[in-house]
């Protein structure tokens, strides 16, 4: 099967419909670094497990029919019913486009676009470079003090007519000292192809703390590449949650830079494959001084003909005495047709350290399975339980409150779906 | 206990680092379809054999060294290499032990590797292997009389040309890789071990190599079948003179099990590892597999590995058997300035496949070490487990130890375990010995032996030794 | 046998021991009480030879020998034994080999030949009988995976086997239970003998109750302030540290 390349012209053809800007100079040095390097492909041993050629083909067929944006009249509802199910202060990014209507100015927190002021910013990972080239805009925010509601960034897609591609950039500052809370929650619908690539930087500063909740709940068959680098000042705090429930073919990638002692990064990721889904889970953090910790836990419940990856990569560089590095990654699998592809990588230059790493892949227990039958339930439901169990390990370590209750309904709602398709 | 006394422990100089002074025999240095033809003309090859060389050249020469390791070394100039040495007598070979030149004799004698018949008291049947040939087998007559074949690969290309047709390439085919495809062209000698069906091999079998010349390569092939319900434990040890070129050492290794069959294969390695500015020593591009072809058959690989310079390898198991079972137990000791790229690959294919992974790495000096290892499932591969345990000890500062583990599971039926962990001795620990009367060297060896018990445990009686002794030799300065 | 005079150590920027005098002779038992930080820990680690604890002044000389000059394992093998306070675990080495080098250690260090495995494991299951110990404990790893009990235990074995001259116990008594606390006990007045001292390291008088002291001690602040026969533990019991502080301050 031959794969498609990224179409160079279409691209160029697109950054140069784009409204001439601030940003203009950046999308021509973003689409030079692309044509330069191109996108990453299966032989490239971070992508040996995720063949981005269904997002190629979507981007190819959107320049093709002129690489136009969709209205976002017609996602007023969605909004509204999403920003309603958590109790946050919304900014919303709809169909690629800043939507600030639903946010409520609060002290302590500043708002402000690329736009404003077109710094450069780092481009070195082709998937960074693709967004900065077609990114109409980013969303620049600095919280300095504490704030009531978590800030919920929510980004929604909608394709009706033809294939969509869109991109998504974000810098997010904590200013020293202060405590944040922040949501980004994906989300789409509609039944044509899409694909959303976003771009999140995440600055936390001396003795700030993070708490971060990531949920993508895209619509089954919808494309969405994602990075967030996270860099880490001396004795900041990092508590993320991660959940995957939807989407079609999806990859994530998670930076951390542990360049200043006293940091804490711990986080952790959930993800629910069912048929047709592809999630791969590409984490790394440099320890590059200690003492520092870093500790990861993902668990992944597969079912029907999906596909996982998990891909761990702890670095201790030389000197990084006092660096503390965990990182587990437990999969149950539930149908014949799913497959995991699980790698706990460590690379260890310095003496002084505690590293670990556990992988567990396996089934639902077979005497617990029984017990719950014997006591009357069906396997059905008993699945539904012990699948239930497993993840809501990780559901409960959410940071932020207020997102509890909702991803612990969404968590819920997916596994049945996902234990009735692959019952039937 | 400072971190500097533990540094300044680990240094006893290489032992086996003697060149024996004896008449050689080699081609020149360079490698063309000339030099594949010299060879397999030197052995008195059937026409089978040089045509199966040939397309391995030919092969070989579109191919790419791998560029994947963690490993750093200066590009290896295959035109400067001679491809064949061997002792002069070998064009008379010698037709027993008496007649084997007595320098060879004692080389063997200095690396501890009797080949006489006292050689018997240790219930021990050796090939040796002097740079690109055998020059000895022990005890052939009496493996015969219960039908093992064992015996050098030249020998069995010529006598048992229908085990060789068969056999060779089926588990490393030619083009598996760039070291496996110039092997396939140029290998010189090796060891062949047929068990015939339910026979239990009567003593262990043991192939010792030694490079003794100077700019050669080398290139060996082992091939070992045991047939439906045989058994046999192989054991191979190598040693190299001390020398300031790199020297390379490209081996095949096939093993075959069949039904109901059973492979121990142990190794020792400890090729010449450089001095401590990482000048001279072995590099050691291995490809070691097995295949577990019949139902029920094991295979298990166990290494210690304290020597070369660079180190890449990775025995394998192809666990294609209903109920196969595939062990790897590896110790991979670097120091100085060594690196290893090493590990294995778990293949489940039949039913209820079952592999144990247990690698232990020890870093010290400014060396590098790296596992890396794959455990697939196959889809049709139900019931499958693996349990692997992947730890590593730093001694030091300037070491390195990473570990790259892949599992790729494509059967939900499967229960996979990996743990890994990395550890330093503990200055607790050092000074709970001291305090029951140790000296700081034994207890830096005592722990380490510790650290490396479940995988000592694997090795025949008489190699556990030698293995312990060799791990002590090897991290002599590391400490301090 | 040991004569410790005046003397002053520190960890660190920390002074522990601030001019410590104690004179122990064979044949006895000396009990080292006092409040937690004051230093009892660090004598015993002190005596043993820990490299962290720097001594800044004073001397400490054992059967006429200045043992500050000697290495941590030369004072074991002259006879110094040091039951831990937190044994540590050394995983993969049994507990058999380590008693092993260590047994012969000491008899190379006196000129004696080394025990074969045969005589060393006949030594250590009669050892073993006594301390009311499953022989399988031999095979294990050292302290891997034991409970406090099991770790307490193990370090009276390695007393029993080694035959010290002068035996320092830091808190053996600790996390043991009464049966435990019993057996501990049994090993260690087994052990009692004309040419043998002992010094215990306790928070807590319940192990004198097994183990009768022919001196207690009570250290605060890094200085014995107090000395007496058995009757001060019990003292000490009834009124606690507290009122030792005030004695040594008034």
């Amino acid at each position: 099967m031959k794969r498609p390349s990224l179409s160079m012209a279409g691209l160029r053809d697109a950054v140069r419909s784009m409204p001439d800007d601030s940003l203009t100079a950046i999308r021509e040095a973003a689409l030079a670094n692309l044509d330069e390097h191109g996108l990453p492909t299966v032989r490239d041993e971070d992508w040996k497990y995720t063949d981005l050629s269904p997002a190629i083909d979507i981007s190819n067929r959107w320049f093709a029919a002129g690489a136009t944006s969709t209205s976002t009249d017609s996602l007023a509802a969605s909004i509204e019913a999403l920003t309603s199910s958590i109790d946050a202060n919304w900014l919303v990014i709809a169909n690629g486009i800043i939507d600030t209507s639903h946010y409520e100015e609060t002290a302590g927190v500043d708002i402000g676009r690329f736009s404003d002021n077109a710094a450069p910013f780092v481009l070195d990972r082709p998937l960074a470079d693709l967004n900065a080239a077609l990114l109409h805009d980013g969303l620049r925010i600095r919280i300095h003090a504490a704030t009531d509601k978590p800030i919920g960034i929510l980004v929604v897609d909608e394709t009706c007519e033809a294939a969509v591609v869109t991109q998504v950039s974000i810098e997010i500052e904590i200013a020293p000292g202060c405590d944040a809370q922040i949501i980004e929650y994906h989300s789409s619908t509609g039944n044509n192809d899409h694909y959303s690539n976003s771009v999140v930087a995440l600055q936390i500063s001396k003795a700030a703390t993070a708490n971060y909740v990531r949920i993508q709940n895209r619509r089954i068959g919808h494309v969405q590449t994602g990075r967030i680098s996270i860099t880490m000042d001396t004795d900041s705090k990092l508590a993320m949650a991660s959940f995957d429930l939807g989407g079609g073919l999806i990859r994530n990638d998670v930076d951390i830079d542990l360049s200043h002692p006293g940091a804490d990064a711990n986080f952790n990721g959930l993800y629910l494959a069912g048929d047709g889904q592809h999630i791969d889970n590409h984490t790394r953090v440099d320890h590059r001084v200690g003492p520092a910790t870093s500790s990861q836990e993902y668990r992944g419940i597969l079912n029907g003909r999906s596909r996982c990856v998990w891909n761990g990569k702890a670095i201790v560089h030389a000197g990084a005495d006092g660096s503390d590095a965990k990182q587990a990654n437990h999969n149950l699998l539930l149908s014949d047709k799913a497959e995991i592809d699980a790698k706990p990588e460590l690379e260890i230059y310095a003496d002084e350290v505690k590293c670990s790493h556990g992988t567990t892949i396996g089934q639902l227990d077979d005497a617990a399975l029984f017990y719950l039958r014997s006591r009357g339930l069906d396997r059905q439901q008993a699945t539904h339980i012990l699948t239930r169990a497993f993840a809501a390990d990780l559901v409960s370590r959410t940071p932020i409150p207020q997102a509890l209750e909702t991803i612990t309904a969404l968590v819920d709602a997916r596994l049945a779906e996902l234990i009735q398709d692959g019952m039937s | 206990m400072t971190s500097q006394n533990i540094e300044s422990f680990v240094n006893q100089r290489y032992q086996h680092g003697f060149v024996t002074d004896i008449a050689t025999e080699s081609l020149p240095p360079g490698l063309d379809e000339g030099v594949v033809r010299a060879i397999s003309a030197r052995k008195d090859e059937p026409e089978f054999m040089l045509e199966w060389r040939l397309q391995a050249y030919r092969q070989w020469l579109d191919m790419k060294e791998p560029k994947w390791p963690h490993l750093h070394y200066k590009p290896v100039k295959f035109d400067e290499i001679s491809y064949y040495a061997a002792p002069k007598s070998d064009a008379d070979r010698p037709k027993s032990l008496d007649e084997v030149d007595p320098k060879l004799l004692e080389t063997y004698e200095k690396l501890g590797i009797p080949l006489h018949e006292r050689a018997k008291l240790a219930g021990v049947a050796v090939d040796a292997v002097f740079d690109s040939v055998s020059v000895a087998t022990t005890f052939k007559e009496k493996l015969f009389e219960v039908g093992v074949i064992f015996c050098s690969f030249s020998e069995a290309v010529r006598e048992h040309p229908e085990l060789i047709r068969k056999y060779l390439g089926s588990v490393v085919p030619r083009r598996d890789n760039f070291y496996a495809a110039l092997n396939s062209a140029v290998f010189s000698d090796g060891s062949f071990v047929y068990i015939p069906k339910g026979v239990r091999c009567p003593m262990e079998l043991s192939t010792y190599f030694r490079i003794n010349a100077a700019n050669t390569g080398q290139f060996e092939r082992t091939l070992i079948i045991a047939d439906e319900g045989s058994h046999v434990s192989y054991l191979e040890g190598c040693t190299a003179p001390m020398r300031d070129e790199n020297q390379l050492h490209a081996a095949v290794v096939e093993l075959i099990a069949l039904k109901d069959a059973e492979i121990k294969y142990s190794t020792v390695q400890n090729w010449y590892p450089g001095d401590e500015n990482g000048v001279g020593g072995i590099f050691n591009f291995v490809t070691k597999r097995g295949d577990c072809r019949g139902d029920n058959s094991k295979i298990s690989w166990t290494q210690v590995e304290t020597g070369s310079a660079i180190t890449w390898k990775y025995p394998s198991c192809l666990l294609r058997g209903d109920n196969s079972v595939g062990a790897f137990y590896s110790v991979a000791v670097v120091n100085n300035m060594q690196q290893a790229d090493t590990g294995t690959k778990m293949i489940h294919i039949g039913k209820n496949t079952r592999s144990t992974i247990v690698s232990k790495g020890i870093s010290a000096g400014r060396a590098q070490n790296t596992y890396r290892g794959l455990v697939k499932v196959m889809p049709q591969a139900h019931g499958a487990r693996n349990h692997t345990q992947c730890d590593s000890l730093l001694i030091g500062k300037q070491c390195g130890a990473h570990t790259f583990p892949y599992m790729e599971i494509k059967n939900s039926s499967a229960k996979i375990e990996h743990e890994a962990t990395t550890s330093k001795i503990s200055a607790d620990q050092l000074f709970y010995c001291r305090q029951r009367g140790l000296s700081e060297e034994d207890a830096v060896n005592m722990i380490v032996n510790g650290f490396c018990r479940e995988v000592f445990k694997e090795l025949p009686m008489e190699f556990a030794v030698e293995a312990q002794a060799l791990l002590n030799v090897s991290l002599e300065g590391a400490i301090g | 046998m040991l004569e410790i005079n005046n003397l002053k150590c520190r960890i660190g920027d920390t002074e522990i021991l601030r001019g410590l005098s104690l004179t122990v002779n064979a044949g006895e038992v000396h009990a080292i009480m006092g409040p937690n930080g004051s230093g009892k820990s660090t004598l015993a680690l002190v005596i043993a030879g820990h490299e962290d604890y720097v001594v800044t002044g004073g001397d400490v000389t054992y059967n006429g020998k200045n043992l500050l000059d000697l290495d941590p394992e030369e004072r074991a093998r002259e006879g110094i034994f040091l039951g831990f306070q937190y044994p540590v675990e050394i995983p993969g080495v049994s507990n058999a080999s380590l008693l092993k080098a260590a047994v012969n250690a000491k008899r190379k260090h006196q000129g004696l030949g080394e025990v074969d495995a045969f005589e060393f494991l006949k030594l250590a299951r009669e050892k073993m009988a006594a301390l009311n110990m499953d022989p399988k404990f031999l095979n294990r790893g050292v302290n891997e995976g034991f409970s406090g009990g099991e770790k307490k235990r193990n370090e009276i074995l390695q007393m029993a086997m080694l035959e010290p001259s002068l035996a320092i116990l830091d808190e053996t008594d600790s996390g043991l239970d009464i049966d435990a606390l019993k057996v501990v006990a049994k090993g260690i007045n087994a052990l009692r003998a004309p040419d043998r001292a002992i010094v215990l390291v306790t928070h807590y008088q319940r192990l004198l109750d097994y183990v009768e002291p022919d001196f207690v001690h009570v250290l605060s602040e890094g200085r014995i302030v107090r000395s007496g026969d058995k009757t001060l533990a019990l003292e000490l019991e009834d009124k606690g540290y507290d009122w030792v502080r005030e004695a040594a301050s008034a």
